[in-house]
């Protein structure tokens, strides 16, 4: 059984093409060409000392953070930006990056459920109101990813009663309702206690095996070395190094790599 | 001392006609007045968060304009210090057969304008007290800024809103009872036009101190009553009960656990 539906693809290519991202904050630099492409159906883990901008470069792509200078593509449609009738690139309006948004699943770190709702309507809330799909068709397939993130019981509980793990998986319930062809996690087991880590990254792993494709910033090595494709080292701003885990892990090619593996895997 | 104790009790207990229209009179324009204050304090605070610089250079001028100066010097200018100067007169007007004084629009017109620049405050630091992973995540599941604002932002927002709105509102009645320098006959007034005709002042303006009291008491109800509502929906536990509330006795526990400080500046 499957995670999730697999949207119709709109293109063929990569899902996603950073070229040349830049973005600093103030005078603070925190990225500096950037370039990434990811491929549909890839698992990405983006790794790294904190304060590379792995969270950043992570933010640019489903428009939470603007970026300064360089292009970000997903679904070969530029993101945030459009190409204007004198050929420049002008900023998207708010409704159009929302439609951009909307086919991007994004995973906070602090999970951000909405409390006023109740488990359910956290989950069908968007696909409601954003998608205007049909109310009773959106609260059957809440409940179904809810049972398949382990949370059947709970669709009418309070956010606020749930665990930390639990909070997350509905997190990830939600931005599966909405179809997303891509799905972002930002450091999704890192406020967790350690005992609740394992069943997200249980969730994240069949999500992974469905065929989903998938960004993830993560600290988890382990999960790490065991589901990405490719392992993106990122340090200072820049993405250093890039590969299949087995082969940044075992013969990283940079010292910075060297350093920070020792650093996690000790 | 002197104090006919007839007079009182027949005062308080069968007020007269003219006085229950003065309280009539007083509950109408606070209520009023409140709704439409919250309203364009909507606004204003809105235009305060706008990143259009004009509406943001509008909506401080406007708070520290209103805030810096006294009401009452407000409903002057506004009601007799326009019509002095040719600019504007607030004339009777017939609203669905009540003819509704000049005055009393004024009155309603000046509470709106001051109480709004107190709301505006208190809806930006309500909307500032959401978190801002919740219009992030929002966004990211498609939703415009509006829609964020008015579905995630707004219903979480009212909640830490409500105490200090309802203190707004507690002022904003007992600030009605200087309409009378505008000659709005609202309770006050009447009491004074009383006590001028029957030299039972203190008699008098106990009644209508009293009446004041039964307003704020009656509110403060109202608002545990709203307030125990939006917790049991966000699934909080009820407000510290009226008694508490009224006579100030508020455990150490109540206090740590209560919705965070935020207290509107006082009520001029």
């Amino acid at each position: 059984m499957t995670m999730y539906t697999e949207p119709a693809p709109t293109e063929r290519g990569p899902i996603v093409q950073a070229v040349n991202v830049c973005k600093s904050f103030g005078d603070k630099r925190i990225l500096t060409d950037v370039n990434l492409e990811v491929a549909r159906g890839e698992v990405v883990v983006m790794v790294g000392p904190s304060g590379a901008g792995k969270t950043t470069m992570l933010r640019t792509l489903n428009g939470l953070e603007a970026i300064d200078s360089g292009e970000i593509r997903v679904n070969g449609e530029l993101l945030g930006q459009r190409v204007n009738k004198q050929g420049k690139l002008v900023e998207r309006s708010a409704r159009d990056l929302a439609r951009q948004r909307a086919n991007i699943g994004f995973v906070f770190q602090h999970f951000n459920l909405f409390p006023h709702m109740s488990v359910l309507e956290n989950i069908w809330h968007a696909v409601v109101e954003v998608k205007h799909e049909s109310k009773s068709e959106a609260v059957a397939y809440a409940r179904e990813l809810l049972g398949r993130v382990g949370l059947a019981d709970k669709a009418d509980a309070r956010t606020r009663s749930l665990s930390g793990g639990q909070q997350q998986r509905v997190a990830i319930a939600r931005a599966l309702a909405m179809r997303p062809a891509l799905m972002l996690f930002d450091e999704p087991t890192s406020a967790l206690d350690p005992e609740m880590v394992g069943e997200v990254l249980a969730v994240m792993r069949d999500l992974a095996n469905a065929g989903m494709t998938m960004i993830i910033v993560s600290h988890e090595m382990g999960f790490t070395r065991e589901v990405a494709d490719r392992v993106v080292v990122m340090d200072a701003g820049r993405i250093i190094e890039s590969g299949p885990p087995a082969q940044v892990f075992a013969t990283p090619q940079h010292e910075r790599t060297r350093q920070f593996l020792s650093n996690v895997l000790a | 001392m002197k104090f006919d104790w007839s007079y009182f009790w027949q005062s308080l207990l069968a007020p007269s006609p003219q006085f229950l229209n003065g309280l009539a009179l007083t509950i109408i324009i606070s209520v009023v007045a409140m709704a439409l204050a919250f309203l364009l304090g909507l606004v204003i605070a809105l235009m305060g968060r706008s990143r259009f610089l004009p509406f943001k250079l509008f909506a401080s001028l406007y708070i520290w304009v209103i805030r810096g100066t006294p009401l009452l010097v407000q409903l002057v200018i506004i009601y007799t210090g326009f019509a002095a100067a040719g600019l504007f007169r607030f004339e009777d007007v017939d609203l669905f057969g009540a003819i509704i004084k000049g005055a009393v629009q004024a009155a309603i017109v000046g509470l709106m304008l001051n109480e709004s620049a107190y709301i505006s405050e208190i809806v930006r630091s309500g909307l500032e007290s959401v978190d801002r992973g919740q219009n992030e995540a929002a966004l990211s599941l498609g939703m415009t800024p509006m829609h964020a604002m008015r579905k995630i932002i707004v219903p979480q927002a009212i909640r830490t809103m409500v105490p200090p709105l309802g203190n707004s509102f507690n002022g904003l009645m007992k600030s009605t009872s200087i309409l009378s320098i505008i000659g709005v006959s609202e309770m006050f007034q009447v009491g004074s036009t009383m006590s001028a005709s029957t030299f039972k002042v203190f008699e008098i303006y106990i009644v209508v101190a009293l009446y004041y009291l039964l307003l704020t008491t009656v509110w403060t109800f109202i608002q545990t009553a709203i307030e125990n509502t939006l917790n049991v929906r966000a699934g909080l536990p009820p407000a510290e009960s009226v008694f508490k509330r009224l006579f100030g006795v508020r455990s150490r526990k109540q206090q740590t656990t209560s919705t965070p400080a935020l207290q509107p500046a006082d009520i001029a």
